[in-house]
């Protein structure tokens, strides 16, 4: 059990925010009767869907001691770029997903080889390429564009039990690159490299692979969000990306990862995007306009940092 | 934040004022040159660029941005970052617009609002160790709650006419706006490279624990940095709707990045101690440029964008470069 534990990288910063979660929850179930039907919480889970996804790339940066800002741009060039190949049936969607699997990992590429190679801080390359993306997607279309299968989109909104299958597939994920950075000697890497740089450099790590091999891992992720956002929308979106760059970071830091890297794990930020879509969620029953709701994910965010920052000293 | 690729240029054996000074000149002359040559281009291409009134457009325009970039770049000199400035802009728009028709009761009320946002960003900064990017994060979300709980969704209500003749008026033929910012950045650029409390800072950012060993009150001078931001931010707020027209939540949009660019552009670093007021102001003012430069020549808006990402990934790696040299 206490390997387990360990395992996972369980800690206190889990168990407040599962409370927080339960409370909310609490919350949901006493102030509507609609709140705990299967129907809303598969609702809740389908809004999440994207978040997780992007929240996933974006711990896995972070943990590397990096930051990646350009998922505004590049989920919005990805999005149209799979609509427009995905066309209608199940070939071309196979070959959109290679596509934007492939536009993906470029992307991610560039953003790390810049980064390591000319030295440049990551929030400037991915500002810059970011930017550089939300243009090529209002190049490619100012309208929303392209098609995916039917089925693909009916896939989407099916579930299975009381979970949608993209919820079941993010799931997955998230413990495969659990796994990955718990088991694997790239995962300890990641750790390494964001910890103590220059530490990790005189003990053999290969930080300039590492940390390209990052942000490749981001892009695939993004490409993947991006798969998930156009196959719900049923087109492709030139501004389906605006808000991810920032948005993405909040659920990272509310599930204790640290922002200058080398702490924390995909839990926590899992935990933390159930709390914030439960909240957003129970906050809509209970008729608090966006505005509180606003008020609210700030304050949490500062609660957050400023409780690690005390755990950290 | 300040990841460790960029801490080697700071390790580096600090050369003496005299080549740092020589090389600020030189990148000055960077930027100068590269602003001189697109407006050249597009002066040729199309004559009516260089007409008196877009001329007076583009510097009309660059104002709002001007007045945020000096903010953020004195910010980024403590190795910080103030994402909350279109956020401190629209909300001191927002409340400010809504106080009457006395236009220094506006301005007052206006600016002692945004120094109090950017204290609060400063305090969490200086005394409370949160990491600017996340502080000035949770400030630019609680703000916008503020802002859209106290206009109920749709802020209303016309503009006073002195908020108009602020970003619109003229003084002598030249723009009031423009007018105020000369002035702001001859204050701002006389106390950077003038004072002790801007030498202080650029130290700071150099080397925060041999600022702290000369016995600078480190604290407040971060706090203040902060605050100052706050405060260009509100007076960009202010001369922007201005110039716009209307109040909206989302005045200021994109401010926040588009600032940081500006700042990187204009030779600041994210690792602190760089930065210099006439080339953050270049930088504002090609980024302002190049929006007008492609409508004028009637290409694709978001050329600029694909322009201005580049732009700012270039000029990122050529001061690396050149710094390490």
């Amino acid at each position: 059990m206490v390997d387990i534990i360990r395992a996972t990288r369980a800690g206190p910063v889990h168990l407040v925010v599962l409370a927080l979660i339960m409370l909310v929850f609490a919350v949901g179930v006493y102030t509507s009767d609609r709140f705990a039907t299967p129907l809303n919480l598969a609702g809740v889970q389908d809004q999440m869907v994207a978040l997780a996804l992007v929240a996933l790339a974006q711990t896995i940066v972070i943990l590397s001691g990096g930051i990646d800002l350009s998922f505004a741009g590049a989920l919005s060039t990805l999005c149209v770029v799979f609509a427009m190949i995905a066309g209608d049936d199940p070939q071309t969607l196979v070959m959109g997903v290679a596509a934007v699997l492939a536009l993906g990992a470029s992307i991610g590429l560039v953003n790390g080889a810049i980064t390591v190679y000319l030295g440049i801080h990551p929030f400037i390359v991915t500002l810059g390429t970011s930017t550089i993306l939300s243009g090529t997607a209002l190049l490619l279309t100012r309208q929303p564009t392209g098609s995916v299968p039917v089925f693909f989109e009916d896939f989407l909104y099916e579930r299975l039990g009381p979970m949608p299958y993209g919820m079941i597939f993010v799931l997955s994920l998230y413990l495969l690159v659990g796994a990955m950075l718990w088991k694997t000697r790239f995962g300890t890497r990641i750790y390494a490299v964001g910890d103590n740089e220059a530490a990790a450099e005189i003990s053999g790590v290969p930080v300039r692979q590492t940390k390209i091999a990052v942000y490749v891992l981001s892009g695939l992720l993004a490409a993947v969000a991006a798969v998930y956002m156009t196959g719900r929308f049923g087109v492709g979106d030139p501004r389906a990306g605006v808000g991810f760059d920032l948005r993405s970071i909040t659920p990272v830091i509310v599930g204790g990862t640290l922002l200058a890297g080398g702490r924390g794990g995909v839990l926590g930020t899992f935990l933390a995007v159930v709390l914030l879509a439960l909240l957003g969620n129970v906050l809509n029953f209970v008729n608090v306009p966006s505005a509180y709701q606003w008020i609210v994910e700030g304050l949490i965010i500062i609660a957050a940092v400023s409780f690690f920052a005390r755990r950290a000293r | 934040m300040t990841a460790a690729t960029e801490t080697r240029a700071g390790d580096a054996p600090r050369r003496n004022a005299g080549t740092v000074r020589a090389r600020n000149r030189r990148e000055l002359a960077m930027l100068a040159v590269f602003l001189v040559v697109i407006w050249a281009v597009t002066a040729i291409l199309s004559p009516r660029f260089l007409s008196p009134a877009n001329i007076r457009d583009i510097l009309t325009l660059a104002a709002p941005l001007g007045f945020v970039v000096i903010g953020q770049m004195i910010v980024i000199i403590v190795r910080g970052l103030d994402l909350s400035v279109a956020s401190i802009m629209a909300t001191v728009a927002v409340l400010a617009v809504g106080m009457g028709e006395n236009i220094a009761m506006i301005l007052a009320l206006g600016l002692v609002l945004g120094i109090a946002m950017g204290a609060v960003n400063g305090y969490l900064v200086a005394y409370r160790s949160v990491t600017p990017f996340l502080a000035t994060l949770a400030t630019m979300i609680v703000l916008q709650g503020v802002r859209f709980a106290y206009t109920g969704g749709a802020p209303s209500g016309s503009l006073p006419e002195g908020l108009r003749f602020l970003s619109t008026g003229s003084v002598l033929g030249f723009p009031v706006a423009l007018v105020l910012l000369v002035m702001v950045a001859f204050a701002a650029h006389w106390m950077l490279e003038r004072t002790v409390f801007g030498r202080r800072l650029k130290l700071y950012g150099v080397n925060p624990d041999a600022a702290r060993m000369t016995g600078a009150p480190v604290k407040i001078m971060v706090l203040a940095a902060f605050a100052i931001s706050g405060l260009m931010a509100a007076l960009g707020g202010l001369v922007l709707v201005g110039y716009v027209g209307i109040v909206d939540n989302w005045t200021g949009r994109g401010y926040e990045l588009d600032s940081i660019a500006a700042a990187v552009i204009g030779g600041a670093a994210l690792s602190g101690g760089r930065g210099s007021v006439p080339g953050a102001l270049l930088a504002a003012l090609i980024l302002v440029s190049l929006f007008n430069i492609v409508i004028i020549l009637g290409l694709s808006v978001e050329l600029q964008l694909l322009i201005k990402g580049s732009l700012i990934i270039l000029a990122a790696a050529v001061y690396n470069s050149r710094a390490r040299r």
